[in-house]
């Protein structure tokens, strides 16, 4: 497949970042490049590593700095390459204090050698709350997005907690995968296939987009095709192979252009967005949304018939509503526009669906 | 707020040659070889190319704590030059770590920094080219 590569120095599209996995992924990066990321101008909390869009990471570090307030910890986190502020949001059990251990209870417990739940459950508790509550030169693992607040960059963490580590085998093996991850993701340019950045998008599909963008930024109610037939010129003079480009001047132009409206307006028809109200040798098409009598018609009906007995329970189902517009207003209307007229409609809540395929008036 | 600087990984001989400069934060490792709590003072060694690097730390900052002879430690701290050891970390954080593999320690610390190297340089070279 052809794929594109992402210019570094520029943005991603924010439309485009699901298709970066390392997006929706807790990515392992070194703190002093967590420090440095690029913020983006598009959505603030996001930022840039060698074009990837980040917001969330996954750190394992040394506690250097520890503050406690009534909700949360702020953690300052070390991983040898960096110093970062966690805040670390305190879960209910957190915030009582721990009471200490009274000699007393040991005892006790000794001397019954019994199961105790209530004892057993204070040293659950207490070994819970131990694995939150870090003093400094513990090393802790957090996970969570990135923010910036006051200038600075800190991790607001999701996840946090104490680790065990006597050996130093967890850091140990944590420096070697970073390591990894960095040469084999995040260091590799992001590749998008060029689908995706519209390189490559058929003529067709480019066509439609440019007229149904037409349409909803313009308002249009209605069109005939001549009027909208030059929009679609770029679409036919820039043809993403441009091998025959001289070819493509002159009449068999003129002739594309017209083949390809009547592809798009097949296109929207099908999709319900556009309807022949009347079928004539001069065609205008009506964009169903912006049909205020269908709209209306099309309440009135729900309105109406959500009164008789047979759909009070249930509402009136798509079928006999369409066949109630085709009576009443106009032949024409697919199923298509009408569905998409429902949906708009229920968008606005001016009806509901009470069931699959089933409407009601609000 | 005030957070301290990183403290990046540095071998014992590193620091023992006086290739690292005063103040700067460090992160070394070693076996404990001496502890005198009244002076707060301990000693870590380490073997590099056949020979014996000691390093000295201060122990203010982390005392008390349980001092194994022989054991191997990791610290966290700042250089300072004293006048009668010469370069001596002022240790923050001290933590008993024996039983790690040392080897294996060196590895991904020279992996890391290559790494880090090697970035340095493209990042040079692409500054160079614009």
């Amino acid at each position: 497949m052809q794929a594109v590569t992402v210019d570094p120095e520029e943005e991603l599209p924010s439309m485009l970042w699901g298709l970066d996995p390392i997006f929706s992924a807790f990515a392992r990066l070194y703190i002093k490049d967590i420090l440095q990321m690029k913020e983006s101008m598009q959505v603030p909390g996001i930022y840039f590593y060698n074009s990837h869009p980040i917001y969330k990471v996954d750190v394992l570090g040394t506690v250097v700095y520890k503050r406690e307030r009534e909700d949360f910890f702020c953690y300052g986190v070390d991983d040898g390459t960096g110093v970062i502020n966690c805040l670390c949001w305190k879960n209910d059990p957190l915030k009582e204090t721990v009471e200490p251990q009274k000699t007393g209870e040991k005892l006790s417990d000794g001397a019954q050698g019994g199961f105790d739940p209530v004892a057993e459950l204070k040293k659950f508790h207490r070994t819970h709350q131990n694995s939150y509550r870090l003093d400094i030169g513990e090393l802790i693992r957090v996970r969570g997005p990135v923010k910036t607040s006051r200038q600075q960059r800190e991790i607001m963490a999701s996840t946090f907690y104490k680790v065990d580590d006597p050996v130093m085998a967890v850091q140990i093996s944590w420096m070697t995968e970073v390591l990894q991850l960095y040469r084999l993701c995040y260091d590799k340019p992001l590749h998008l296939p060029q689908d995706a950045t519209g390189v490559s998008v058929s003529p067709l599909t480019k066509a439609t987009w440019i007229l149904k963008d037409f349409l909803k930024q313009n308002s249009v109610n209605r069109f005939r095709p001549y009027d909208v037939q030059d929009l679609l010129q770029p679409v036919i003079s820039s043809p993403p192979q441009t091998a025959s480009v001289d070819q493509e001047a002159g009449p068999s132009g003129c002739q594309q252009l017209r083949n390809l409206l009547k592809d798009v307006l097949q296109i929207l028809q099908d999709e319900g967005v556009v309807y022949r109200k009347v079928q004539s040798q001069d065609p205008v098409y009506h964009v169903t949304e912006r049909d205020t009598d269908l709209l209306i018609t099309v309440k009135d009906i729900i309105r109406e018939d959500s009164k008789r007995d047979k759909y009070a329970e249930k509402g009136c189902h798509v079928l006999h509503i369409l066949s109630a517009v085709r009576q009443r207003y106009c032949l024409n209307v697919s199923k298509a526009a009408l569905e998409l007229l429902l949906q708009s409609l229920e968008c606005n809540s001016d009806i509901i669906s009470t069931a699959h395929n089933h409407y009601t008036i609000l | 707020m005030m957070l301290p600087a990183a403290a990046v990984f540095h071998f014992p001989w590193e620091i023992s040659s006086g290739a690292v400069q005063e103040g700067d934060s460090v992160r070394t490792f070693g076996r404990l070889v001496s502890y005198e709590p009244e002076e707060s003072r301990a000693t870590l060694s380490a073997q590099h190319a056949s020979k014996e690097h000691h390093v000295v730390i201060h122990t203010m900052f982390v005392e008390p704590f349980d001092a194994i002879i022989g054991a191997q430690y990791i610290i966290l701290g700042e250089i300072e030059n004293t006048e009668s050891v010469g370069s001596v970390v002022r240790a923050r954080v001290l933590n008993c770590v024996d039983g790690v593999n040392i080897a294996l320690l060196q590895k991904a610390i020279n992996e890391q920094r290559s790494f880090f190297e090697e970035r340095k340089c493209k990042q040079n070279e692409a500054a160079n080219k614009t």
